[in-house]
């Protein structure tokens, strides 16, 4: 939560405003938020690379840490979805069909390159950390990084 | 620019490890006729289709060149792999 609305909402439960004047008060700030020092205010570049980065840390005997660092080229991504627009309407209908019973209901029709420049936009810094329990193995911790630079 | 070469770089803590580099435009000079030869059965295929060979042709040229500047590298304590296409 960015300090302003915190403030809000402080002011609000000590009753220094009512609910609507927080209501007008934090919409005014979502609208023109506050110039942060640095490159935050200046139009953000273009991104070049996908990267995906996966850090494992085993607690394991002579096992040590697992790392794989992918950068793909956003170029090869564009490609990538302009190709799938090529796939004819038959196989399109097969490989959703086969989607769906994967259960990912999903229209290969519908991506196109302004999607992913929506995703990648959204995709500022994704980490996922995920936990490893196997039977035969020491418990590990898994750390994913999917970014853009 | 499409890429012309690719870096594969396996390292092994117990044995000797591999350096490669791959001449991809070797690769291209190889392909070029045999698609020429192959593009009246291309072009068949994109008409079944019904996609525009042209744009299949671009789309094809725009995943070729981006590949350049790929990097993956799996590394473990006892292997890694690196592979970079420049």
């Amino acid at each position: 939560m960015n300090e302003n609305r915190r403030q809000i909402l402080e002011m609000l439960s000590a009753g220094q405003v009512n609910a609507d004047e927080a209501e007008r008060l934090i919409s005014a700030v979502e609208k023109d938020p506050p110039p942060s020092n640095g490159s935050a205010s200046s139009p953000k570049a273009k991104a070049k690379y996908l990267r995906v980065v996966v850090e494992s840390e085993e607690d394991g005997r002579d096992h040590g840490p697992v790392k794989v660092n992918v950068r793909v080229p956003m170029q090869l991504l564009r490609a990538g979805v302009k190709l799938a627009g090529l796939i004819p309407a038959q196989a399109r209908d097969q490989v959703n069909a086969a989607m769906r019973e994967h259960g990912m209901a999903f229209d290969l029709s519908q991506i196109r390159p302004e999607n992913l420049e929506e995703l990648v936009e959204q995709l500022n810094d994704l980490s996922v950390d995920v936990d490893v329990d196997d039977a035969d193995k020491a418990k590990s911790k898994v750390k994913v990084k999917v970014f853009c630079e | 620019m499409i890429p012309l070469l690719a870096v594969v770089h396996v390292r092994n803590k117990r044995g000797p490890g591999l350096h490669l580099w791959v001449p991809l435009f070797l690769l291209w000079l190889l392909l070029a006729p045999a698609i020429l030869l192959l593009s009246p059965l291309i072009l068949v295929a994109c008409l079944a289709g019904r996609v525009d060979p042209l744009r299949a042709l671009s789309i094809v040229w725009q995943v070729c060149a981006g590949l350049t500047n790929t990097y993956i590298e799996v590394s473990h304590p006892g292997v890694s792999v690196l592979i970079r296409v420049v």
